[in-house]
Parts: C-alpha cells; structure tokens; sequence
C-alpha cells in the first residue's frame, strides 16, 4: 500500500516537471525582524497575478511562478507588510524579516495572520490564537491558559470548571489530538482540569482544526490542536517570567550563535503546596505540586538544512505521605529536520516520543496497593510540501507510530504478603500516508483535495473470545488465546477523504465548504462524568473497532469596515460510528477484561456557529455564538421501554450545550492600562436523574426507569470575569529595558454557583432501618468570587 | 484512599453544595426483591417491594399474594416460603442450606415469574478482632483507639466476601461503609489470592467517622473506651460483588471535589429475571445465599491501659 503511494507521487513529481520548464521557484521563511521567530502562516502575496502562498508550520513558503518581473507582499497580522520586487528569471532564495507594528494593532486579539485571510484562504473550521491574545485574557487564578481561552471561541466548549480538556463540535475529550511540536500530549491539564499543561512563555503558535482536516493529520475524530514551540530569540537574550497566585514561571531565551542557532527553555512550578503547609499540618508528611518544563534548541546548518530538538517534562503530584498519592505526566521528544530539496520542494522528517503515565498508591510499608499506567509513542514522520506551479501545491507524506500500552502495573501488599498484578503490555502499529494537492481552479474558485490512507495494527498480547448476552450486561468470557511478542492481531484499514473549498464572492467575502472523514484506533475509556488523569487509552482490537466519523461543513466569511471587523457563520454535521460507550456499573480500573465492559453506539452533532471579531481600535474583541445538539444512541442504555430488545433512543452526550455564549471584549483605557473581560453562558449540560427508589437490604437505591440517560438539564451556567493590567510600571516614557506588567483579575465576578453536577444520595448521616431519607443536591466547584493578582516581567 | 478523598475535599474548599427540589418524572414502580438469605440463620426472609417515587421517604409498600420458593439445584431439595406480615419467611432448626450448593429462587407474582441464582459460598473464620493506641493525625484531633479484624481469604480465585460491623450493637450502614473484598483485595483480575485480607478491608471501613460538629473535616474517634466491635464476613456470589460494588457507586456521593471523579447515575445490576424471555416487566433487587463467620471484641479500660503502654 505504502509504497504503490510513494512509486505514485515520484512518477508524479517527474511528470509535472517534464512540462513545467518554464517555471522558477521564490521560497524562503518568513521571520520576526525582532526575535528571528519564524511566523507560521504569513502570507506571501503576488500582487501581479493576485494569487499567493501561506507560510507552514516551519515559516517557509515557496511560489512557483513563471519567469517575470513580479511585486511581492509579505504579510502577517501585528507585522507591518513588506513589499519586495523580484524579477524572477531562476529559483531564488527570499527570507523576509516582517517588523512588528507598534501599539494600536498590538492590541489584536485572535489573529487569523493575515488581515484578510479568513476570507481569502480554503482553509475553514480553524481557530487560531495568538499567544500574546491569550495573556490579555482574564484567567482563573490569573494564570493564562491556553485551553481555556479556546473556549472562548465558537464549537468548542467544556463540561464545567475543573473538567479536562475541551470538546469541538460535540467530540468528546479524548477525540481531540493535541499536539506538542508534533508530539501527542495524552493528558493537558495540571490539577485535574484547573490548568492546562503548556507554558504560555514558551508557544508560539496555536491553532485549533474543528473541521476541514488536512490530510497530513489523523488518529483522532474530532480535532486537532496544533501547538508549536518558541524557537527562541536568535538576536538577543531575552527573559520572561511571572509569579502569580498558583505559578511562578521563568524562561530564558537566546542566540546561541547569532542568526544560527537558538534556544529556549521554560519552567513553571505550583506553590499550591508552601501555601497549604501554611495553613494546614496536613501534608506536612507530603506535597500537592505540578511543574513543566520546556526546552527546544535549533541550528541552521546551512541555508537548505535546519534541525530542531525540543522536549515537555511536566508532572503533577499529590503526595499524602504514608505511601498515599496519586501523580500524572507527560513526557515528549521531538527531533526535526527541514531540509529544502530544492526551493520549491520542502521537506521535514520529525521523530518523536511521548510518554504518558500515571498511578496512584495507597496504604503504608506492610499493607499497600500501588498501581502504574503508561501509554509510549514512537513516531517517525517525514513530511513533503512542493510548490508545483502557481496554481498547485502537492503536500504529501506519512507517518508510522509505535504504541506501547501498559494497562497496569500494580503491586498488592496484604500484611506483608506481595502480589504482583501484570496485565500484559499491549503494542500497536498505526501507519499512514497521504496526499493532498491545493488548486486555485480560478481566481475565485480554490479547491484542497487529498486523502489520508490509515492502517492500524494490534501488536501480541493477547486476543479474548466472548459470548453474546443480552445487550448492556457483561459479556461472558469463551476463550484467550495468546499472541507472540510482534504478531499482529486485529488490523483495520481506512480511507480518509479530505476536502476543502472556497468561492471568492468579493474582495471581502467567499463561501468555504468542507468535508472529511476521520479514524481513530486509541479510545480514551472513562466512564466518569468528566475525563481524568486515571483514565487509560486502549487501542483497538478485534472486540473494539475503530471509531469512525465524518463531518461536512459550510461557512460564509466576510470582512467589513476595511478588514478591521471579521464576521463568519459556520454550519456543521458530523456523524460517527463505534463509539465506546460502558455497561451499567463497568469495572473499568485493573481490569484484564475491558472489552466486556463496553458497548458500541452512534453519534451525531450539529451546529450553527457565528463569530463577530473587532480587530482593531481602543475598544476591540469579539462574540461567539454556537447553537448546536450532539446524541449518542447506544444499545443496552436509553432504551426505555424496549426491555426485550434493549434497543436504545437517542440521548444527549453529558457535553450536550444548546446555546453557547462567549463574549471577550478589551478596552485600552491609556498605554499604560488594560482592561479585559470574558463573559460565557452555557445551557445546562444534561444529566441522568432517578425515577424510583428502591430498598434492598436497608440501602436506598436509585432506579432510573428505562435505563433512561441524560434526562434532566442542569441549570444553565454563566459568569463574567475581569481583569486590569497594569504596563511599564513606574517607567512612564523610558526606554524599555524591563518590561513589566501587574495583572489584577477577578474570575466569577457577580460569584454565581454555576452548577458542576446534581446528585442523589440518602446523605452522609447514619440512618435507621426505614424512612431513609433522599434528597437531590447541586453542586458547584467554583461557587465564589476570586480574585487574583499576578506580576509578570520581560526583559 | 478514603483518606485521600477526604484530603481533596479540604484542598478544595471553594467548592458549595445546596439542596436542590427537582420535580422527577412519574416512577415505574417496579418489583423489587430483597432475597439476601444466611445459611447459618433459623429463618430466612425474602422482601417483595414496589420500587416508589425517589422522594418518598415512606417505607416501601410489600407486594403480598406472591408464590416463593428457592431449590437447591444441587440436591434437589424445594424450600417454600410462607407469606407473613414481615414478608416471605422459611424456618428451620438447624442451618439453611449447605456450603457449595446452588440455589435458584422463585418468584410468581401478579401472573408473571421471576428466578434468581446464587452460589453458597465457603467463609473464612475471623481469626482475631484487635484494637489500636494510634496518635492524633489529620483527621482526628485526639490521640484514639481503632479497631481491625484479622482474616485470610480462601484459597481459589474469586472468592467474594462482604464485610459487616456494628458498633455498640449498630450496624454500620452507611453506603460509605460498604465493605467488600474480592479475595482479599479490591476487584477482579487483581489475583490477590490466599493471603489476609488487605488492610482498608480489615481497618478502613470498620471505624466508623462521624464528622465533628464543631470543626468541618475533622472526625470524632471511630471507638471509645467501653465501646464494643463486632464483625461478620459473609461469602457472596461474584455477581453479588459487582451488585454491592455498584450500589456503592450509586449510592455513596460524598459530593464535593469527589464529584469529580463520580460515575453518572445508572441503574445497578440485578440477577433477577424473567422467565419469559421476551417479558416486558421490569425488576431489580438481588438474591444471594450466604455463609457466616464473625468476631468480636469490647475495648475496656483494662485493655485500653494495655495498649496506652
């Protein structure tokens, strides 16, 4: 399969080259005149034929243009324009260093690169942010977040404060694929979902795909959220940092020689942990504490060749002494190389690891239980980009990953007694290759095909028989038979079509339609009401097919008052098929016979998103609106009054939002003063309410009638936070040597107790033989005001 | 871990609680059987009850006019059981049943049938029930006396016990003090097999925390001097495990930070079921036949001196 693909591509590349003579080839990166970053998604315009190139995620565009004298734009938001004539008569090299703008447009919140470029490129379903968007942000605790903040943008949302992660388009958490300089972070939250895991100090780049996925992306059925490091400064040494009321963070960038090779390395710590000793001799004997740690260094060899080297090290840790705690972390290395075959055929080869693992233990020296998870990624990916003309761009590569899962690991003291508990190690092989071509059919028409062919294979272990009974129950056990080491087990291919299309209505406005397929062979299991740390990821088997989703998309893009407003109205459908669901009361912890806790159902969402964004001016920001619905239907949950069949209804997901509000809005009230406010309302998300009680052996317990599942709403959620901040303190007018800022935020301004969940339960006082008394009882995380200071420096 | 739970709700104190009224959709009032039967007890009940609204704190409403009945499928014998105000009754005078026989219970009511197995399990004996001088820690302010019981599962994989105690008489009867052991650990497929009970079994869940009165998250002393402990292991059937398992998860909502990490409201699982496979009647409950061991102990001033030296 792979190589009938590579034979194809080479018999490709020759032929376009026999009749593309004529043609010479302008490539270079783009870069920031100030720090030497390069400035992904730049665009690169020629004014002449008014077609043009977008920067990748290495800075480097190339147009291939036929001979002539041409006027060339540089652009990218925050960045004044540049432009450049070139008489183009052979391949020429041409890097661009963009000087940033100064205070008015400084202002720009979420950036789409160029100021025009929502409307004029195929791209569809993205949400870019920029990072210096994302600090102005009021943040809980005061502490940027990156996850948060894409919340604040339309079709993505999240389950409440404190859950995990985020959901695009009616996803769960665990179909979304967050990528670290292209390594997978299986888990980005610090504290549970409090904070995400990336140092703010140390992105450059993020960017969010809902729908329209390129097909150099896979492995996940909702989204991906590309996350590019800092290459660091190659001018100067720069250092950053903040101490705020959770964190405290340092980076420190810097040439390591000048123009050649940089580096960056960034750390935070929680304090959580001094200030609880403080209060309390309760963790005198432990800690509660999380840390990352990032670091990326790069060389240019020459002017064809560039390598990159760049790792994440976080961990949280929650340590109650007497060998009591639970910990997480990530752990990623990733090796790149740009090479430029030649300057319209740009290459990069990435190898990378990621290591996910976490446990918790409890107990003391003679009686304990401790338990070890893991989940390791080797991965090598190289990646083609060539400019084949001027109306056609070839993008094509692949990827092979290993996966070594651990399920468990876990070591039983009983008085002294040692049992170990060994679940095999499972492995798995995912490959894939893909091509995909971006073709400006006619000045206004633009087309991006491609298809992404997939192969996932399970690796020894061992396979498990079951026994049909009746849906929803547990599956009895009929046999296991044992693989050797490397055989392959259950394998899966699939086809993902990607496609993408723009009609240029105007100057200002275009019509985008998209569609994709998607596969996923790893399932995040969790039958909590949110995702956590615990939750383990299983790769497909012959009992657990590989989820399967589709989504079509239409938007309309417009851009008034001379691109200083931005406004789109985007519709999606998305359909997926094998998704995990579990039986009632599944055992999901330590357990050798997962498969029979699952079950397989359908899903569907739909949606209507609008967006509204001011870039510019004192008073900037914008308004997101999503309407949307997503259900599951699942056999043997929701079946109401088929008790024979147990065939199930449709239900809402437990991240089913009607209407989500999200309003962000900046006012620069002098140079010196910010002030920065988010406002989000959510509909209730649903929830599974009792019908009955019933008492057997004097407990109280809950009987929903018809398995029913998410039959209730929870009151909606909404709330406003603020923040002030305070630039160039007690330095009016001076030179800026030191740049410093204090940030005063409150999160949850008019303190309302958003609910978090509804539970029912008799209560935790001792009751008596009869008359047990139950009671409903809502419950909200964050139920109060808080308020938040953080000081944060740059020099 | 109980420990560590209780620990988080302090960590994360922001959170609040308040009792919400609801208004529920109509219950589907269905039959409920509460067939927990002893083998080492004269008599033997089974309660017949109509599942009721879950707000309504009344007693449940006993089904009557029912036929019940459980056959020891292994000798063959039938035990009839009479119909008397404090439910469905078999006495006999010597035990109930014998260890390693299967039982199926019987159930016609209202012109349908209803069955239910269970295996009578072996018990382990409770070798000792001791009590311990520990120092104040975080949890209780006060240097104090805890109990723990000593006992070691059966040899064989997936023998499934249920921990009982009272406390002065009291049985402890919180769903947080369910107490249940998969040979003597905490699940299937942890193979922790033939050796003592691990310690949250023979320690956590028989000291009993009430929480103080005058400071939240603080606890009195799980047992005083003259207080009295007194603990049974009962051998359940593995679904029974999994029933108690899930009644726990169910039932047990400590709320707070835990909500986290709680498991959405689903229904637990019954061995209860219809005879006629394509019946629309609903029902729930549980049958299981068990064996018993107990101990005891009673915390003097004498023994209290002891152990304070």
């Amino acid at each position: 399969m792979k190589s009938h693909l590579l034979i194809f591509i080479s018999l490709t590349i020759i032929t376009v080259r026999l009749f593309a003579q004529e043609q010479f080839t302008i490539g270079g990166y783009v870069r920031d005149e100030s720090n030497g970053e390069e400035l992904i998604g730049a665009t690169v315009l020629v004014n002449e034929l008014s077609t043009g190139a977008v920067a990748n995620m290495y800075g480097y565009y190339a147009i291939t243009l036929p001979k002539g004298n041409y006027e060339i734009t540089y652009r990218y938001i925050g960045y004044e324009s540049v432009i450049q004539t070139i008489e183009v008569d052979q391949d020429i090299r041409m890097d661009m260093e963009l000087p940033t703008v100064s205070e008015e447009l400084d202002a720009v919140v979420v950036s789409s690169k160029s100021m025009d470029a929502n409307v004029t490129t195929t791209e569809m379903s993205t949400a870019a942010l920029d990072i210096q968007s994302i600090k102005k942000m009021p943040a809980f605790a005061g502490e940027v977040d990156l996850i948060k903040s894409l919340q604040m943008l339309p079709g993505v949302t999240s389950v409440g404060e404190g859950a995990p992660g985020f959901n695009v388009r009616g996803g769960s958490v665990g179909q979304n694929l967050v990528l670290l300089d292209e390594a997978p972070v299986y888990q980005s939250s610090h504290m549970f979902g409090f904070f995400s895991v990336f140092n703010p100090d140390a992105v450059k780049d993020v960017k969010l795909y809902k729908g329209g996925i390129p097909a150099r992306y896979g492995g996940r059925l909702s989204s991906v959220l590309d996350i590019r490091m800092k290459e660091g400064n190659n001018k100067h040494y720069e250092v950053n940092g903040g101490v705020g009321t959770i964190f405290s963070r340092l980076s420190v960038e810097g040439p390591l020689k000048k123009d050649k090779a940089s580096f960056i390395l960034a750390g935070r710590r929680s304090y959580a942990d001094v200030f609880a000793k403080l209060f309390t001799d309760m963790l005198a004997d432990g800690g509660l504490h999380f840390y990352d740690l990032t670091a990326k260094v790069n060389l240019n060899i020459n002017e064809k060749n560039r390598v990159f080297a760049s790792g994440y090290w976080g961990r949280d840790v929650f340590d109650f002494g007497e060998a009591t705690g639970f910990n997480w972390g990530n752990r990623t290395a990733t090796i790149r190389w740009n090479n430029l075959i030649s300057e319209n055929l740009f290459s990069n080869y990435s190898f990378y690891y990621s290591l996910y693992d976490y446990g918790f233990n409890f107990g003391d020296n003679l009686d304990n239980f401790d338990w070890k998870s893991s989940i390791q990624t080797f991965n090598f990916k190289p990646q083609f980009a060539w400019s084949v003309n001027t109306t056609n761009e070839l993008t094509f590569g692949g990827e092979a990953v290993l996966y070594e899962f651990n399920p468990a690991e876990a070591k039983v003291t009983n008085a002294g007694v040692r049992t170990d508990i060994l679940l095999d190690r499972k492995r798995a092989i995912e490959a894939s290759v893909y091509l995909s071509n971006a073709q400006e059919i006619t000045t206004k028409l633009a087309l991006d095909y491609g298809v992404r062919m997939s192969y996932f294979s399970a690796l020894g272990g061992q396979e498990y028989l079951y026994g049909d009974t009746l849906v929803g129950l547990e599956k009895p056990l009929e046999g296991v038979q044992n693989m050797d080491d490397w055989e392959a087990g259950a394998s899966y291919v699939n086809a993902e079509p990607r496609v993408a299309v723009k009609y240029q209505l105007s100057n200002s406005s275009s019509l985008k339609a998209s569609y994709n397929r998607t596969v996923q062979y790893l399932h995040q299991i969790s039958n909590t009401t949110v995702s956590t740390p615990t939750d383990i990821w299983y790769p497909s088997n012959s009992n657990v097919k590989p989820q399967k989703g589709q989504q079509v998309a239409l938007g309309y893009f417009r851009n008034l008052r001379n691109n200083s407003l931005e406004a789109s109205i985007e519709t999606y459908y998305k359909w997926t098929g094998n998704q995990v669901d579990y039986i009632d009361g599944a055992d999901l912890f330590v357990n050798e016979f997962l498969d029979a806790q699952f079950l397989s159902g359908i899903g569907r969402s739909y949606g209507l998103e609008f967006y509204l964004k001011k870039n510019t001016g004192r008073f900037h920001g914008w308004v997101s609106y999503t309407l949307s619905k997503t259900e599951l239907k699942v056999d043997g949950i929701n079946y109401r009054d088929d008790l024979v069949h147990r065939s199930g209804k449709w239900y809402p997901t437990s991240f089913d939002q009607r209407h989500n509000l999200k309003v962000a809005a900046f006012y620069r009230l002098s140079d010196q003063l910010l002030l920065s406010s988010n406002f989000s309302f959510m509909s209730g998300t649903p929830s599974t309410f009792p019908t009955d009680r019933m008492t057997v052996n004097g407990y109280v317990i809950p009987y929903i009638k018809g398995g029913a599942r998410n039959n209730f709403r929870a009151p909606d959620y909404h709330r406003l936070d603020i923040s002030l901040t305070f630039q160039q303190l007690g330095r009016k007018g001076k030179a800026k040597s030191i740049n410093d800022e204090l940030v005063v935020s409150v999160y949850n301004l008019y303190a309302r107790k958003n609910p978090f969940s509804i539970y029912f339960s008799q209560g935790a006082d001792r009751q008596g033989d009869t008359n047990v008394q139950t009671a409903a009882k809502q419950m909200s995380i964050l139920g109060a005001l808080i308020p938040a200071v953080s000081y944060n420096f740059k020099f | 871990m109980k420990k560590s739970i209780l620990l988080l709700l302090v960590v994360y104190a922001l959170g609040c609680e308040m009792t919400i009224h609801p208004e529920l959709e109509s219950p589907a009032e269905i039959l409920v059987v509460d067939a927990w039967l002893i083998h080492n007890k004269q008599e033997q009940v089974v309660k017949l009850s109509k599942s009721q609204g879950y707000f309504e704190d009344q007693d449940p409403e006993p089904i009557t006019g029912a036929l019940v009945k459980v056959l020891d499928q292994t000798s063959g014998v039938v035990y009839d059981f009479a119909e008397t105000d404090l439910g469905y009754r078999y006495t006999t005078d010597s035990t109930f049943g014998v260890i390693g026989h299967e039982y199926q219970l019987s159930i016609e009511v209202e012109g349908d049938s209803f069955s239910a197995k269970a295996r009578l399990g072996a018990v382990p004996a409770v070798d000792s029930v001791v009590f311990s001088h520990n120092p104040e820690d975080f949890n209780i302010l006060s240097d104090y006396y805890s109990a723990e019981f000593f006992a070691t599962d059966l040899q064989g994989d997936g023998n499934t016990y249920w921990i009982k105690t009272w406390k002065n008489g009291i049985l402890l009867n919180k769903p947080s003090e369910i107490n249940i052991a998969y040979d003597a650990g905490f699940g299937a497929g942890q193979q922790v097999d033939g050796v003592v009970f691990h310690k949250s079994i023979r320690r956590d869940f028989i000291n009993p925390l009430e929480e103080r009165e005058d400071r939240a998250n603080y606890y009195y002393p799980p047992y005083d001097i003259g207080d009295s402990v007194y603990v049974e292991i009962h051998s359940i059937d593995q679904v029974a495990y999994d029933y108690l398992a899930a009644v726990k998860t169910q039932t047990d909502r400590p709320g707070g930070f835990s909500e986290l990490f709680a498991v959405p409201l689903s229904n637990v699982i019954t061995n209860v079921q219809s005879t006629d496979r394509n019946s629309s009647t609903p029902v729930a409950g549980f049958f299981n036949v068990a064996a018993v061991s107990a101990g005891g102990k009673k915390l003097t001033q004498q023994l209290a001196n002891q152990l304070q030296d």
